[in-house]
């Protein structure tokens, strides 16, 4: 057998945070090799074509990492990042929501007061510095007493919004937020909804501003908006992977890994699984081993009891997976889906009909008060069973679609018509009452119960013009990607106690761990979590420089927020 | 890192508040080299222009490169398989697998021991094995005259193949009577010279007698497109043959092949850009400059034009009747498309295919042939696919159990992903649309057959790609023509795709084709990738790092020195 590779830094899966952080740190000059368990890399960000000329998203879907360092720093536009701008906007046309009653209009001062709380009010980059520095800077050192003064999206609104700075800003949950600055009910509950299925939840405490800009990076004019890259996230994910691979990061595809090597305290490289695609069976690590894999399988198996004290065992464990699963639908038909007699108004503005425009956009499902959001958390987070909230009153979203681009299959398949994905928030298969297979056996009731929820709004759904039913539960979810763990899509709840300076758990906050040489990043377990924002990397290379491994060139700048820990190198330069 | 020029701006503009935040690549940009598609030709010509200091950018239609170099979950969710390339014919020649070192830790290969099967209704089976002597023990189960003549005479045809035709696939095309001088030089050349003017059928008749053992090498001959009937493609046969007897599987999925080929573009500066569909080949003055990308206004310029697709798609659709010359219009819009496509259904399963038949060994197959009963059924199902039938009575297909060989294509533990392909008709009598139900079925119940425990319960999951929906993937395969066009003596060799453009020039400057219906032609033999590399590096005089193999080496001195 041949004798052990060795690189400066292993990085453990190749999902978004993996390759980022692969890319970050091969620019530094580092030799990196990164091991990915499954055949493609992608992780949750990924495209698939189940039928020929059919190109279904399974998970990532929406373009939230706009105003991410990491398009500048790794210069992903000389890797082919592309983005397909639809030519429409979610705030400025599309401002009717959809109720059990029908359509209902916004007002100017929902707009006004989301726009204000974006930033867009305010003297640019307000919007773009709120958003990074609520989810692009690291969580501040122990050492450093977390205060109104010194959280970031506080100090960027005290310079730019001095008016929403307040003390009680922190405390607020978002729907309290929204009740002082917006108007409908309707557009409240959407919007609370969005940022319950984009990670902190409408009614959580402490999490207001995550949440409300968790959901901006989707809806203000100078973000992702209604757009995603060309050939969906996985296209963006691409960039990504190019930009590490030619600065010289060796990426191995279907290795996974089934320990961490330890050695006196130390991380000194990792041990793959029999099954890998790969004769050498240990890889080693000169100065890091980053776990870019989930925050249970790192601690709990690769690390295990032998090097974690019980307490944070314990604490490992009990990071909630709270957070609803996405049950996720894709629909092809004979004709295409069409708006019902309720919302047939809006068949032209919302671009249904014949033509490239043929799939409906509906947003959210139904927003008319927050009993319904409420009833909906509860079953998902509270019952942890099979729904019991009827079909009529299940929110759901609905993926924007692509029918303006021609190249795109929900376009231009010619064997019927491509819906875009409809996705229903489920409690997780690991907390099912039932088991956590639970899912699999419901899922042909499952699939009823989701197709009479749509139906709702959408005539088309029927078995008479139904050719197939794409769905993918979280069951399904978390056997295709060993990082969806609970087989929820962020994989732990982004709420306070798990956020920030919090994140998984205090000990771990900042992309350390108790043993020496080995980092973690990612969405289950590092700030600011789940979606594919290139932070957590972007993040973590501060705590890299501070610990002398990463030694960036100028491209590089840190966080202005940032916070160096006492006794390092600074991230920042100059 | 990619090193093209930016040659306009680009729309992304960091003073305005209210315009996009991330910068894109621009619409305007300079390459030394562009490749259209990045299927396995794409890739490996893209692979050595980069390493040889080229700007190189491989623009793909697709979301993901590869091309046949697939690997997907079209068993959504959760089993994915190889819609398209699944035996690796040439792993052992390929001169981008020694260059890139893609034998070691980046990719691992599997040759099984047990590699065709064929499977009868009687029970009884017959066995193509890698080692020789493993087939001659399964064809004296019929003849052991048979076996004896099988031993003999595939070393020859080994000899054949080893001494000329692998080696010559990486090596540039010559006219027909300049073959017949340098085979002349050699015993083996003469002989290869003489199967030549034999057709396939002739070949194996002619030599073998049972006709078990014909049906199973007639089909190894001919299951990759040549006409059992035609004359002068015969020497084709030592070469099918012996490759069926070395077939690779590639662990992880033959995508994992693109992806290694991939990353040594990238590693080479070089870039490939996905969700991008070249729909104008830009002339000026005559020559390639570029391509346009359709709905993206974009245009990447560049020194030389590198098309992988078929000539109806690169000269007639992208550069324009207008720049043809006369003779390669005409021989353009006489390219004839694959004589049959294939349909697969892919299944997967609460366990692998267990055929009920008299050798173990056909469970651990890399293939196995069902539903053929002998030569005369199957040139008759053959017949009919060649007339747009399928008489789902009498039909037969080769099946393969993915799994057996890589557990990582199911996401779920302890299932079996496997296929059943069949070839069949583009212009199916019924349409496919209207027949697909029935067809799934039929071929579910042909396999069931067979391997009786492929029961309703055991099947988790099935997903089925007619020859139309090649077409859907992969526009290029006109008619489902997995070769981008038929194996027939006037697209072989130094005619294709025809004598004007086989050495992978054009007759239009800065124009190069290197896709498989240019010489030598289909399946991932990576020959006319590399073949494009090599002209596009001559042509603009840089330095090839890389050698001809030790095959090539002897073969260029004993018949073209
Ligand atoms: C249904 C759904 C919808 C979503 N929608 C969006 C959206 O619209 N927009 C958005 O931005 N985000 C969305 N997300 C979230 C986003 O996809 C994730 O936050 C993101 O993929 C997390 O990236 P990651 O790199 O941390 O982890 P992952 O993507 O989980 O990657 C981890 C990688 O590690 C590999 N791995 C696991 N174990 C091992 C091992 N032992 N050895 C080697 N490799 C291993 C895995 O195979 C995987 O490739 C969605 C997620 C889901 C599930
Ligand atoms: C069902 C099936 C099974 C097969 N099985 C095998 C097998 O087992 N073994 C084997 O060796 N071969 C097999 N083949 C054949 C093999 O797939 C092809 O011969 C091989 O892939 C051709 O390689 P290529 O690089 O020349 O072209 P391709 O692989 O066809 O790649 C061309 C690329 O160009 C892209 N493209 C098309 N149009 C445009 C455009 N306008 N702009 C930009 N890009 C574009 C395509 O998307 C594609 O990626 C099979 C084929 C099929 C259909």
């Amino acid at each position: 057998m041949s004798k052990d590779e060795r690189f400066d830094v292993v990085v453990i899966g190749a999902g978004p945070n993996g390759m980022t952080t692969a890319a970050y740190l091969a620019k530094c000059g580092l030799s990196v090799c990164v091991l990915e368990e499954r055949t493609e890399c992608g992780g949750a960000c990924e495209t698939q074509e189940p039928i020929p000329g059919v190109r279904i998203f399974p998970h990532a879907m929406l373009m939230y990492a706009s105003p991410a360092p990491g398009f500048e720093q790794l210069e992903l536009h000389k890797h082919g990042f592309r983005m397909n701008w639809s030519p429409h906007d979610v705030l400025t046309e599309n401002t009717d929501f959809a109720c059990t009653d029908g359509w209902r209009p916004i007002t100017d001062k929902d707009k006004l007061g989301w726009a204000k709380l974006g930033g867009l009010l305010g003297t640019p980059p307000f919007t773009r510095d709120l958003m990074r520095a609520t989810f692009w800077c690291p969580p501040h050192p122990p050492e450093v007493e977390v205060t109104d003064e010194n959280v970031p999206y506080m100090q960027v609104y005290k310079q730019h919004q001095p008016d929403i700075w307040t003390h009680e800003l922190r405390e607020m949950t978002m729907l309290d937020l929204l009740d002082e600055h917006c108007e409908t009910e309707h557009f409240k509950t959407a919007m609370a909804f969005a940022a319950w299925a984009s990670g902190a939840a409408g009614h959580w405490e402490g999490v207001a501003i995550p949440a409300v800009t968790s959901v901006q990076l989707l809806t203000l004019p100078n973000t992702g908006n209604r757009s995603i890259p060309r050939g969906g996230l996985h296209g963006y994910f691409h960039a990504i992977h190019r930009a590490a691979v030619s600065h010289g990061a060796v990426v191995r595809t279907c290795c996974p890994v089934d320990e961490i090597l330890i050695e006196d305290g130390r991380a000194v490289g990792v041990r793959l699984r029999e099954t890998a695609a790969m004769g050498g069976r240990t890889i080693r690590a000169n100065k890091a081993v980053i776990a870019a894999i989930d925050v249970h399988q790192a601690f709990l198996k690769m690390v295990g009891p032998r090097h974690l004290d019980p307490g944070v065992i314990q604490k490992i464990k009990d990071v909630s997976l709270k957070n609803q699963t996405l049950y996720v639908s894709v629909f092809h038909t004979k004709t295409p889906l069409k708006l019902n007699a309720k919302f047939a108004s809006h068949q032209e503005a919302k671009g249904i009909g014949s033509g490239p425009g043929r799939t409906p956009q509906l947003g959210v499902y139904p927003c008319d008060s927050r009993e319904i959001y409420y009833e909906n958390v509860a079953d998902v987070d509270g019952h942890k069973g099979q729904p019991v909230v009827p079909a009529e009153r299940v929110m759901w979203f609905h993926g924007p679609p692509q029918t303006f681009d021609p190249t795109d299959c929900q376009a231009s398949y010619k064997r019927g018509y491509i819906s875009n994905a409809f996705e229903v928030a489920v409690t997780s298969p690991d907390l099912h009452k039932e088991g956590e297979d639970a899912l699999d056996r419901y899922k042909a009731e499952m699939d009823a119960y989701m197709r009479k929820a749509y139906s709702q709004m959408v005539d088309g759904l029927d078995d008479a013009n139904l050719i197939h039913h794409w769905s993918a539960t979280g069951r399904d979810v978390e056997f295709r990607n060993t990082g969806l763990i609970g087989g929820t899509w962020c994989g732990s709840r982004h709420d306070e106690d798990q956020l920030w300076t919090n994140r998984p758990i205090q000990e771990l906050a900042r992309y350390r761990t108790p043993i020496e040489g080995l980092y973690h990043a990612h969405q289950t377990s590092g700030h600011p979590g789940g979606l594919c924002l290139m932070a957590i990397p972007y993040n973590l290379m501060h705590i890299l420089i501070e610990d002398g491994i990463a030694e960036p060139g100028d491209w590089w700048y840190a966080s202005p927020w940032y916070i160096p820990q006492h006794g390092k190198i600074s991230a920042r330069r100059g | 890192m990619p090193n093209f020029k930016y040659t306009s701006e680009f729309q992304f503009d960091p003073s305005d508040p209210f315009g996009h935040m991330q910068e894109e690549f621009p619409r305007r940009s300079e390459f030394d080299v562009v490749i259209i598609g990045a299927g396995p030709n794409g890739l490996i010509a893209g692979a050595y222009l980069a390493r040889a200091g080229l700007k190189v950018a491989v623009v793909e239609r697709r979301f993901e490169a590869g091309g046949g170099l697939a690997t997907e979950e079209n068993l959504y969710p959760c089993y994915s398989s190889n819609p398209h390339v699944l035996y690796h014919m040439m792993v052992d020649y390929m001169p981008a697998i020694r260059d890139f070192e893609l034998d070691g830790p980046a990719l691992t290969w599997i040759r099984p021991n047990s590699q065709t099967g064929m499977v009868f209704e009687d029970g009884s089976s017959i066995l193509l094995a890698r080692m020789a002597n493993d087939t001659k023990d399964s064809i004296a189960k019929y003849s052991f005259k048979d076996a004896v003549t099988f031993g003999k005479v595939v070393r020859k045809w080994r000899k054949i193949v080893d001494d000329i035709i692998a080696p010559a696939t990486y090596i540039p095309p010559m006219a027909p009577i300049e073959i017949t001088m340098a085979m002349q030089r050699t015993p083996v050349g003469q002989e290869m010279l003489e199967l030549g003017e034999l057709s396939p059928l002739q070949l194996i008749t002619e030599t073998f007698d049972h006709d078990k053992v014909r049906a199973l090498l007639l089909y190894a001959s001919c299951m990759w497109g040549l006409d059992p009937r035609e004359t002068g493609l015969g020497f084709m046969v030592p070469l099918m043959i012996d490759r069926a007897m070395n077939k690779c599987y590639c662990y992880g999925g033959s995508h994992k092949f693109a992806s290694a080929l991939g990353r040594q573009v990238l590693k080479g500066g070089g870039l490939i850009l996905e969700a991008a569909t070249v729909d104008k080949i830009l002339i000026e003055n005559g020559r390639a400059v570029g391509v346009h990308l359709f709905h993206e206004d974009r245009e990447l310029r560049a020194k030389v034009v590198m098309s992988t697709l078929d000539p109806h798609t690169t000269f007639l659709d992208m550069v324009g009747e207008q720049h043809l010359d006369a003779a390669l219009k005409e021989s353009v819009k006489g390219w004839a498309w694959d004589k049959w496509s294939f349909n697969t259904l892919h299944i997967a399963a609460n366990e692998k295919p267990k055929y009920r038949c008299d050798d173990p060994w056909i469970d651990q197959a890399f293939a196995t042939v069902v539903g053929i009963e002998g030569v005369d059924s199957l040139l008759q199902h053959w017949g009919n696919v060649a007339k747009g039938k399928l008489d789902l009575n009498a039909f037969g297909g080769h099946s393969t159990c993915e799994s057996q060989f890589d557990p990582t294509l199911s996401d779920r533990p302890g299932k079996y992903v496997s296929m059943f392909q069949i070839h069949a008709p583009y212009d199916l009598e019924g349409g496919w649309l209207a027949r697909r139900d029935e067809i799934q079925e039929a071929i579910l119940a042909r396999w069931r057959k067979a391997a009786p425990n492929l029961t309703p319960e055991n099947i988790v999951s099935r997903s089925m790609e007619d020859p139309e929906e090649i077409e859907i993937r992969f526009p290029h395969m006109r008619r489902g023509s997995i070769k981008h066009g038929d194996y027939r003596p006037l697209q072989m060799g130094y005619y294709r795709p025809n004598e004007h453009c086989s050495s992978t020039r054009t007759p239009i400057e800065g124009l190069y084709v290197c896709g498989v219906s240019t010489y030598p032609g289909g399946l991932v033999l990576g020959g006319p990738g590399y073949l494009g590399a090599n002209s596009v590096a001559e042509d603009l005089g840089v330095k090839k790092w890389w050698k001809p193999t030790p095959e090539m080496d002897r073969y260029i001195k004993t018949y073209l020195s």
